[in-house]
């Protein structure tokens, strides 16, 4: 263990002295951030509020109420009833729905009288959509602080609900994809210094004593994990301090995926250097299978937007299920397969994979 | 050939053979070392000795004989042979990113028992770049390292493949006398180089390789001895002295000439010499930088095998 150890400390002092493999772990990702970030923060909402209106109760008060939301500045009202407004916040065409439930009239009347509690009104929004959803909520505070005229208790409260839309704004979308190319790019050239680093006749030198292969495979996957989970919190606190993304998931299953796709592609990574001699040709290897999986994983852009054939590719790289199952854990986006099968798709590429690097990559 | 016995052999090997696809590289060799004895393995690139040495140490497999390195049988027992030597590889390159002391500090982590960090660096005078990066090192001073990291166990047996190949001379020098050190501490030591002088000054008993085979085995003294009883009387190259007439001398057995010294082999050193003088002064001719030279290992190498040993 102390060997493992001492080795991974070694990894990780080499990389940290080595100011361009750091500058390009930690840059990459942000740039990328930043620029498609700032190109697309300015579109999308375009500030005003769509709200899809669900008259349930049809008295004078909801009524009123109505005619409240309605002259605020900046809101348009679509009357539906409730099934179709959830429809169509679903398909994006209205970004929340105000559900003002049958009995609001004689809840309202009944709470002046001091008779009755505060009645409610029923508030959806996305979680995911968080710019929208505060938006929503100043917009239904100061228009039912005007309704209860400050008075106390309170005459109407909202009733927050949730409703995941398959609507992710653009860098809510791109975060959990830039990560999962950072966890890729992290895992797949893992095994390139080992190349340059057997190319100098230093595994040899290794080899010469004690230390065991499993101690320095070990520290070489240790060490990526690290690098990998640093990623991860750069990326997300960017994300979430600059351009307001919300991570909703659970961390615990973000961090499984993380590790899983890390490990994954340290062993596809392994795979491509099994097939190498030299630290270039390592690194020119990795690169030419690394791009293409880049841009055809639904990384950049949705793979439903792509042709069938690429389509098809994509339903075949690991990349396309760690950013999928990322997205799907960390800001509900929508899925493209069922987590369970991201897991399973990563698992079979890792054993397929470890099973070819462990017979063919070459030592010495 | 037979192999003297060492009473106490760390390292025994017994027809050793190693082929690469058709090249024998090693074709059945034998030889013994004793505890605390310098054995020198010399003999010009692609002799085989690297890769005897790498056999020893337990990375490569041989492919006929029988090795045993202290007791253990370097194709069953290697694990427990490894954390009881010491090896500097040929080519002596580590991690170039981590200073000397955190290389040191990871070798120790690999091993049981270790010697200080602190005592490695003041034997082998590493102190001024204990903070260095190994890649701003200079040739001596990554060959100290190198030396360093085989001493991180406190092994009783050192392993030194070309350990001054590529160094100057002052920083050879350096070394000779580290490698004196190791002996002085009860280490035995194998190296291998094709420096004739460095296995003269340095080797107990050594053995000449070429063509994966051992030639000879010895101290320095008996080879030197076994192949040349005369001594060689050697001047500048002169125009005007006849190889015959040389030849003809008093006691003089053979003589050499290249481009830029003639050597007169001789049993007998006096009546040559003053043979040799008159002869000269007869046509008015004076040999210059004239002296008197025992024969080298060198001498030996070329008398086996018709070539010089660093060709």
């Amino acid at each position: 263990m102390r060997a493992l150890f001492a080795l991974t400390v070694a990894n990780i002092r080499s990389y940290t002295r080595d100011r361009a493999a750091l500058f390009w772990t930690l840059a990459f990702p942000l740039i990328f951030i930043f620029m498609f970030g700032f190109i697309f923060q300015g579109g999308g909402g375009g500030g005003g509020l769509t709200i899809g209106w669900v008259d349930e109760d049809g008295s004078q008060a909801s009524n009123q109420l109505r005619e409240a939301f309605a002259a605020q500045s900046g809101i348009e009202l679509v009357d539906a009833t409730k099934d179709d407004a959830l429809a169509q916040m679903q398909d994006g065409d209205v970004s929340t729905v105000i559900v003002v439930p049958a009995g609001y009239g004689d809840g309202i009347a009944a709470a002046t009288e001091g008779t009755g509690g505060p009645t409610t009104v029923v508030v959806y929004t996305d979680p995911s959509q968080s710019e929208a959803t505060g938006a929503v909520f100043q917009t239904v505070g100061a228009v039912l602080g005007v309704v209860n005229l400050g008075g106390r208790p309170p005459l109407v409260v909202p009733q927050p609900e949730t409703l995941q839309t398959e609507n992710l704004n653009f860098i809510s979308y791109f975060v959990p994809s830039m990560l999962a190319l950072s966890v890729m790019q992290v895992g797949i050239f893992a095994a390139v210094p080992l190349v340059a680093d057997r190319e100098k006749l230093i595994l040899k030198r290794l080899a010469a004593t004690p230390l065991r292969r499993w101690q320095l495979v070990g520290s070489n996957v240790l060490m990526r994990l690290l690098i990998a989970m640093f990623q991860a919190v750069i990326i997300v606190a960017v994300g979430t301090l600059f351009f307001g993304v919300e991570v909703t998931g659970p961390w615990g299953l973000s961090i499984v995926f993380i590790i899983l796709g890390a490990v994954a592609f340290l062993a596809l990574g392994y795979v491509l250097a099994s097939f190498t001699k030299t630290e270039e040709a390592a690194n020119g290897m990795t690169s030419v299978v690394q791009f293409p999986m880049m841009f055809l994983s639904g990384v950049f852009f949705p793979i439903e937007f792509m042709p069938d054939f690429l389509q098809t590719i994509a339903r075949i790289i690991p990349l396309t299920y760690l950013a999928d199952a990322l997205r799907q854990v960390m800001v509900g986006g929508a899925a493209f397969a069922p987590l369970w099968v991201c897991a399973l798709v990563l698992t079979a590429w890792l054993v397929v994979c470890f099973a070819i690097a462990a017979r063919k990559f070459r030592w010495q | 050939m037979t192999a003297p016995v060492a009473a106490d052999a760390v390292i025994s090997v017994r027809g050793l053979v190693k082929r690469y696809g058709d090249l024998e590289a090693v074709a059945g060799i034998d030889f013994e070392v004793g505890r605390g004895e310098v054995f020198g393995l010399l003999g010009p690139n692609g002799a085989g000795k690297t890769t005897t040495v790498e056999i020893l140490e337990g990375l490569r497999s041989p492919d006929g004989g029988e090795v045993t390195v202290l007791g253990h049988d370097v194709r069953r027992d290697v694990d427990r042979l490894k954390p009881r030597i010491g090896v500097s590889l040929q080519t002596a390159s580590m991690y170039p990113k981590l200073t000397v002391t955190e290389l040191i500090d990871l070798f120790r982590s690999f091993y049981q028992r270790t010697r200080p960090t602190a005592e490695l660096i003041d034997a082998l005078e590493l102190g001024e770049r204990r903070h260095a990066q190994s890649q701003v090192l200079s040739g001596g001073q990554r060959q100290r390292l190198a030396v360093a990291l085989a001493l991180v166990n406190d092994p009783e047996l050192v392993f030194l493949d070309e350990p001054t190949t590529g160094l100057d001379p002052a920083a050879r020098r350096s070394l000779w006398d580290l490698i004196r050190g190791l002996q002085a501490d009860g280490r035995s030591v194998l190296l291998t180089t094709h420096y004739m002088e460095e296995a003269e000054v340095l080797c107990d008993r050594l053995a000449i390789m070429d063509h994966g085979r051992i030639l000879e085995m010895g101290t320095s003294d008996d080879l030197v001895s076994e192949h040349f009883q005369e001594r060689a009387v050697r001047f500048d190259r002169l125009e005007g002295l006849a190889q015959d007439e040389l030849a003809a001398l008093p006691a003089v057995v053979s003589v050499k000439q290249d481009d830029d010294e003639v050597l007169v082999y001789t049993r007998d050193v006096g009546p040559t010499i003053g043979a040799l003088l008159a002869l000269a002064d007869s046509r008015g001719l004076e040999p210059k930088n004239l002296g008197i030279r025992r024969a080298t290992l060198e001498d030996v190498f070329l008398a086996l095998t018709g070539r010089a040993l660093r060709d």
